[in-house]
């Protein structure tokens, strides 16, 4: 849909270029979603190599924004987009920083988990950190979804469920005082946990901004930092109307 | 004569008629001329108004009749009814074809998806809408990549060889295995075909995990009854007649050892990934102790021979690689006389790294040749039992081999002996110092 939405651009050399850097930022998208998914799994799982593996392969991670950001840079120099093209572009650079970003904290769940595995296990064998990952990696992956798709809905879903992450947060916070209030010896353990209960809740607001991305990418409007109902109705109001990507 | 000829030659006629009826008429009232001009612009009229009827038919053909009108204009209708008639036909049986092919792809079990040039998707079934969460019409003209950015799958794409699947995880389901197939046609187009091993990978965990326990739970037991077998073994006060099957029953127990000790190593074989990178490994070092390792042997092949062709190190796990080529001259050393021989050489060519073991032994019958690699798989039951072998050596070659991306050939010749080879590809192989020819003996 966005190569029929681009073809009317007066070179093609251009839409190669913006095809190709979307299509890294996915692939970097997809990497870390992978990292994310193995950093949980090794926590849950207990398995420290692979909590160290990942650890280790953020630095690919980071080498992908690099390159992704030289080559935006190189496109804004060489093509100076305008209007819609331009937006894309920005949206870009803004995406992958969220997903750096993701890969870091992934690295340092990947870091605690490779910790955590050598300590004794809770009972529940971490099942509120497993369900809360489900939660984000989902969001991830949604809100990458909605990147590729130029889905506006999408977006906006990702974005309302930010908040459902915030309560899981705050239920496993006040979970964990209880736990360190009953038995003093489970400190050093429920620390860990809480930092990884809130790198998991600082992901899910980076894939939050990734579809804030999205839809200031669509529709011009840059909805950060105000409620996601008057978002809604603006964009019901007026814009959706006409096709999602007419303003491109 | 036809009936359109006769059609024709009314026409004609009717036309001569018209003129000569004009002719006359116009004669009588002392103008000819006009007369005919007069019915010749009837006859026109009645021509024009023909056309038109057809024309207005021809538009709306679909819902209204034909116009009744006889002769020439009437063949040419008739002729178009049946043109028109044959061509719905054709069309008809074409979307009925179309509806079955997009019925039965449809109800396939496994997910198709057809990609363009560009790998963008153009057409999918049900199956593989549901399996990769593609979206019935949003998704036609994406590239595939950008919704399944599984890294694994975007390389697979990007490296553009497709004889093999590849497996990845769903992400957005839990514990849920997709392989991937990509099949080239036609002008550059793609052939995605997708399919659910979610069923098989958890199967196969199962095995792995109960191979694995069963092993580990079999060794405590074992090493107590071994124990106790050393014990009594070494009893002086023994009776002499229990001597044999007390060594006996310790003999068995050492190779029962050695069977879990080898299911243990493959089964960690199987379930970690394949070895990247690697460190160097030293393979005339390897082989010159693989050699002292037959010579220690209480019945050995009079000759073992270490033959170096290249100073290139091999590039892999060491004690994998070490395992591996162990278990090759350990064969080799069982099944070769003790007036017999034994090789290990090692060389790089163009091709990658080689390392070979040939003995003089007695040969492997070529119907087995394609098994030999299978767990407990035995050329000579009777013969295997009695070296003590666990039968599965050259499963764990096979897998070793399959971690470094090598592979192992099998030559041999029934009474003079056999050749196992490992095939590195180039990159395992470390760069390389000129190949100096060196044979020890």
């Amino acid at each position: 849909m966005e190569t029929a939405d681009l073809s009317h651009h007066i070179s093609r050399r251009f839409n190669e270029d913006l095809e190709r850097v979307r299509s890294k930022v996915l692939g970097m998208g997809g990497f870390v979603e992978q990292q994310l998914h193995k950093a949980i799994t090794a926590l849950v799982e207990g398995d420290s190599s692979l909590g160290e593996a990942v650890a280790l392969d953020d630095q690919q991670v980071n080498n992908m924004e690099i390159a992704i950001d030289e080559e935006c840079s190189r496109i804004l120099a060489t093509r100076a987009p305008a209007a819609g093209d331009l937006r894309v572009i920005v949206a870009i650079i803004k995406t992958i920083t969220d997903l750096e970003r993701i890969g870091d904290e992934g690295e340092k769940i990947g870091y605690i988990a490779s910790r955590l595995a050598t300590m004794e296990r809770p009972a529940d064998k971490y099942r509120e950190i497993k369900h809360l990952g489900r939660v984000v990696s989902d969001m991830v992956h949604d809100a990458l979804d909605a990147f590729a798709r130029m889905d506006v809905e999408s977006a906006l879903r990702v974005a309302r469920q930010d908040r459902l992450v915030d309560e899981e947060y705050e239920a496993i916070q006040r979970q964990s005082i209880t736990f360190m209030m009953e038995d003093p010896r489970t400190i050093r353990r429920a620390l860990d946990v809480m930092w990884v209960v809130r790198a998991l809740e600082r992901i899910g607001d980076h894939a939050k901004n990734i579809s804030e991305y999205v839809i200031y990418m669509v529709h011009g409007k840059d909805i950060r930092h105000t409620s996601l109902d008057d978002v809604e109705r603006e964009l019901r109001g007026g814009t959706v109307d006409k096709q999602p990507n007419a303003s491109a | 004569m036809e009936p359109a000829t006769q059609v024709w030659w009314f026409a004609a006629g009717r036309l001569l008629a018209t003129v000569l009826i004009g002719c006359g008429a116009g004669w009588l009232f002392g103008n000819p001329f006009g007369g005919l001009a007069i019915a010749l612009a009837l006859h026109l009229t009645w021509v024009l108004v023909n056309l038109v009827r057809l024309e207005w038919w021809l538009r709306h053909r679909n819902y209204a009749d034909p116009p009744d009108i006889g002769g020439v204009w009437g063949e040419v209708i008739s002729q178009i009814v049946r043109l028109h008639r044959r061509k719905r036909f054709h069309k008809q049986r074409f979307v009925q074809l179309m509806r079955q092919l997009q019925r039965s792809t449809a109800a396939l079990p496994n997910g198709v998806v057809i990609l363009n040039a560009q790998r963008e998707i153009v057409w999918f079934n049900r199956m593989a809408a549901r399996l990769l969460n593609l979206r019935r019409t949003g998704d036609l003209g994406m590239r595939i990549e950008h919704l399944l950015r599984e890294p694994e799958f975007v390389r697979y794409l990007a490296k553009g060889d497709y004889s093999n699947p590849v497996v990845i995880r769903q992400s957005s389901a839990d514990e849920c295995y997709l392989s991937l197939q990509v099949a080239p046609y036609g002008d550059g187009q793609l052939l995605l075909l997708v399919s659910d091993v979610s069923r098989q990978m958890r199967l196969e965990a199962v095995r792995r995990d109960f191979v694995a326990n069963a092993s580990h739970e079999l060794r405590s037991p074992l090493t107590v009854v071994s124990g106790y077998l050393e014990t009594l073994g070494a009893d002086g006060s023994l009776d002499p007649e229990l001597r044999g099957p007390i060594a006996e029953m310790r003999r068995q127990a050492e190779r029962m050892t050695a069977i879990i000790r080898d299911l243990l190593e493959l089964s960690r074989l199987e379930e970690t990934d394949e070895v990247v990178g690697g460190e160097p490994v030293d393979v005339a070092a390897l082989a010159a102790l693989l050699r002292k390792d037959v010579l220690a042997r209480a019945v050995h092949p009079r000759e073992v021979r270490v033959r170096i062709d290249s100073e290139a190190r091999l590039l892999g796990d060491e004690p994998e690689i070490h395992s591996a080529f162990s278990n090759l001259v350990d064969n080799a050393a069982k099944y070769t006389p003790p007036e017999g021989s034994i090789e290990m050489r090692w060389w790089v060519d163009e091709d990658g790294g080689h390392f070979a073991v040939t003995d003089t032994g007695f040969g492997i019958p070529s119907e087995h040749i394609p098994r030999l690699t299978e767990r407990f798989y035995r050329v000579d039951a009777g013969r295997a039992r009695a070296t003590g072998g666990s039968g599965l050596g050259l499963a764990i070659v096979k897998h070793v081999l399959q971690r470094h991306h090598g592979t192992l050939e099998v030559r041999s010749q029934l009474g003079s002996g056999s050749t196992f080879t490992c095939h590195f590809p180039l990159e395992r192989v470390a760069a390389t110092a000129p190949a100096v020819s060196a044979a020890t003996a």
